[in-house]
């Protein structure tokens, strides 16, 4: 049973529940004091050890019954045919059963009759398996089908491409081969056996598939879903489709916090070195004026202030709104986020991100502010609106493909900004070899950045902002 | 804690009955998640929305099992000066005042400064004893010699260091004091901490921990919470009532009204001789189950049909 629970906390994993080890001890240690014999119980006990989270503990429900409910595969004769059954008088149910008996019995001496022509016919009845299904052990059988997925190693099951050569490979172990041979050899007799054959043949065969379909939703579904993750973090966002969007948006979510949880510590620095006299003395007097602590000036440091400002031209649009979807997805550590998006002029759109859901708010920007780009004009309308709020706590994010349509980049508003910002950071979707062709102005505009760096894809996008939040304490 | 000592903890079922008995009703889980606490000696983080009865999940053991109850309040800024131990410098103050008289005598026969020295060195380093020691909750709750049920309320309040701070007394039960070295714990308190999920709780908190999650209750759990909690409501407004406010927490409001609101309710409704739910009865007393202006004002829009929907029930019953 020990084993058996260490799988299950593997397919937990599997389902991105962290487990370490030393939960996995824990959750043994609550086994073993709860007993195995009162299952929800047992379910209700586990779940307080292995799942951390009210989401975990939803994954960990479906899989605990899933894992632990696998009934029996039922392998029972096939159905009466049709035909047979329109004759037959079924009247009650008690003659229908006994037609069904009398009818396995008559397929069993159909069997037997040509086995005496047939000689692998002869041995394939004699095997267990064979045995097992005409006598429809339903335990047996599911036995010897656990054991040959052992064999083959069915839970190392990544991919659903890998189903088909997984059913073929437990048929073999179970020995189906001789029944494929029998009916081969019935065929070629052309007995009348080979139609009942042929049936049980089939029934295995869909058994095992079911068996191995159930399998791969339990061991490999959650594997399939990292995998999935990792290519769409590392894809172009504007290529991403859109029935993906959903998942991107939760991707980033899911970013958004592993970056908050790292970088959400207090700005609070204590700079030793400074004494702070008159707390000091004050703090004294109720000892008779003994100074026993002291007290240190204490430096508190401003919470960053960023302005974010997007291209929300065609070209740009779907990287201007993934970018917005992380700043404001780290509410918890950027709590001053404004943005402004423009096209061919600018425009502040934080009061969208405060009435509206973010997606819902991306939405109306880009519809409000979507067209041709100016980046002179742009840079203009936003030096009116936060010029006078920049100062050396500020970081301006700018995204976009910095391609002006010929116009005047305006290149000296940049420069004023650049100076009095803490940083300006300038994100380009596209690859740094097309910077400056054509009529990019991304090279002159680089030179009034702090940093500046090719941004298309969701790994990028966390890399940068993970340098923002360092580069902002 | 041993289990010899107390029976109350013996069993899922003892302990169920145990909290019925005090007037805390409570689920299946909860029952559970106390067992396990109780045999595998593990701290348990509560988590859930608030008014849900995290905290009196707490009183209710301490009075089950007869123990005291030390609670900390966390919030930001909570240092281990607070909730740990601080050194009592009024009286070491005191102490240096009679030593400076006293010394004249301690060193008596001495002669010269390093003779001095070593004979005060004899004395040992008073000032920094566990004579000197204030204790705060935690270490309070380490001293006490029959066990303690420590309550670590809304730790998600408190700063990241202070969860750092409690990993040492959640696993070893014990705290480690630079001056004096390692203080055990004379016997293991039963540790609980409460989150109402303002934020994530470090991994390495929630690791030391069994997790527990207390969702709002089912109908039935609910009346007979009532029941047991205010005893003289009628059956028919209690379940009632109960459906109402299960009806209101399916509205998309900023507070649902948990279980302390019911209770609250169900008192304020039995103060007004109420016998059903009446629109008007329940449009007057509704502040007691909701705590926002917006929430009232969406309640308010619902009423009629909610209301009606609960008699309509009702008669079907």
């Amino acid at each position: 049973m020990q084993s058996n629970l260490v799988n299950f906390i593997q397919v937990l994993r599997s389902h991105e529940v962290r487990v370490s080890p030393a939960e996995t001890l824990d959750a043994v240690d609550v086994a073993a004091t709860l007993g195995y014999a009162n299952r929800s119980l047992l379910r209700d006990g586990l779940a307080m050890t292995l799942a951390k989270t009210p989401e975990e503990e939803v994954i960990f429900m479906h899989c605990f019954d899933r894992f632990f409910q696998q009934g029996l595969a039922d392998f029972a004769a096939p159905e009466i045919p049709a035909s047979v059954s329109e004759q037959a008088d079924l009247s009650t149910t008690t003659n229908a059963a006994r037609q069904a008996a009398d009818f396995t019995a008559a397929q069993v001496t159909a069997l037997q009759l040509s086995a005496e022509n047939s000689a692998t016919l002869q041995v394939l009845l004699t095997t267990p398996l064979m045995q097992h299904l005409l006598n429809n052990d339903r335990t047996e059988l599911t036995l010897a089908m656990n054991q040959a997925s052992e064999r083959v190693g069915l839970q190392q099951i990544q991919m659903f491409t890998q189903k088909g050569q997984f059913t073929r490979r437990i048929l073999d172990a179970m020995g189906e081969e001789q029944i494929r041979n029998a009916v081969i050899s019935l065929e070629q007799t052309g007995s009348p056996a080979l139609p009942v054959l042929q049936r049980y043949r089939d029934i295995l065969r869909e058994q095992v598939r079911d068996y191995v379909e159930r399998e791969y939703l339990l061991h490999a579904e959650g594997r399939t879903r990292q995998f999935m993750d990792e290519i769409l973090s590392k894809t172009r966002l504007n290529n991403i489709e859109h029935i993906y969007l959903h998942k991107v948006q939760e991707l980033i979510r899911k970013m958004a916090k592993k970056l908050a949880t790292r970088h959400s510590r207090k700005r609070k620095l204590l700079k030793r070195g400074r004494l702070d006299m008159a707390k000091t003395l004050r703090k004294g007097i109720p000892n008779d004026g003994v100074m026993f602590n002291t007290y240190w000036r204490q430096v508190r440091k401003e919470k960053p202030r960023i302005l974010a400002v997007c291209d929300v031209s065609g070209s740009v649009a779907a990287y201007a709104k993934f970018l917005l979807l992380f700043l404001y997805s780290l509410q918890d550590v950027l709590p001053k986020v404004r943005s402004f998006a423009f096209s061919s002029h600018l425009g502040e759109v934080s009061a969208y991100f405060n009435d509206y859901s973010v997606e819902k708010a991306i939405e109306l920007v880009n519809w409000k502010y979507g067209g041709a780009t100016d980046y002179g004009n742009s840079l203009l309308d936003f030096a009116k609106l936060a010029m006078d709020d920049i100062n050396s706590n500020t970081t301006v994010i700018i995204l976009g493909d910095a391609r002006n349509n010929n116009g005047d980049p305006k290149l000296d508003i940049l420069q004023s900004i650049y100076q009095r910002a803490r940083q300006v950071i300038w994100l380009n979707p596209e690859s740094r070899r097309a910077w400056g062709s054509g009529d990019s102005e991304m090279l002159r505009y680089q030179s009034a950045c702090h940093f500046s760096a090719e941004c298309n894809n969701l790994k990028h996008l966390e890399r940068i902002i993970d340098q923002l939040l360092k580069s902002t304490r | 804690m041993h289990t010899q000592d107390f029976p109350q903890l013996a069993s899922v079922e003892q302990i169920e009955r145990g909290f019925e008995s005090y007037g805390y009703i409570c689920s299946r889980k909860i029952a559970t998640a106390v067992f396990l606490a109780f045999q595998l000696r593990k701290p348990v983080l509560v988590e859930g929305p608030p008014g849900v009865g995290k905290t009196e999940l707490a009183k209710t053991i301490a009075l089950l099992l007869d123990l005291p109850l030390i609670r900390l309040q966390c919030y930001e800024g909570l240092d281990e000066a607070k909730a740990l131990y601080e050194w009592k410098y009024g009286k070491q103050l005191l102490y240096t005042q009679v030593l400076k008289e006293k010394l004249g005598d301690l060193l008596q026969g001495a002669h010269g400064l390093a003779e001095s020295v070593a004979k005060l060195h004899q004395f040992g380093d008073i000032f920094y004893s566990e004579d000197f020691l204030e204790p705060r909750p935690l270490l309070k709750a380490m001293q006490q010699e029959k066990g303690a049920i420590l309550l670590i309320d809304e730790v998600d309040k408190s700063d990241y260091e202070f969860e750092s701070l409690l990993l040492e007394i959640l696993s070893d039960y014990q705290i480690s004091i630079p001056e004096i070295g390692t203080v055990k714990a004379r016997t293991a308190p039963m540790v609980f901490l409460t989150s109402n999920n303002t934020r994530d709780i470090s991994d390495a908190l929630k690791r030391r921990c069994l997790h527990l999650y207390i969702p709002f209750p089912t109908v039935e759990l609910e009346e007979r919470i009532i029941r047991s909690r205010v005893p003289n409501v009628e059956a028919q407004l209690r379940h009632q009532l109960v459906e109402f406010v299960h009806s209101l927490r399916q509205l998309d409001l900023k507070k649902a009204p948990a279980i302390s609101e019911t209770i609250d309710w169900a008192r304020s409704l039995l103060l007004l001789h109420a016998e059903q739910l009446e629109e008007e009865l329940v449009r007057s007393t509704l502040n007691v189950l909701l705590k926002y202006e917006d929430d009232i004002d969406a309640a308010d829009s619902e009423l009629r049909t909610l209301v009606r929907d609960r008699l309509a029930d009702n008669r079907a019953r």
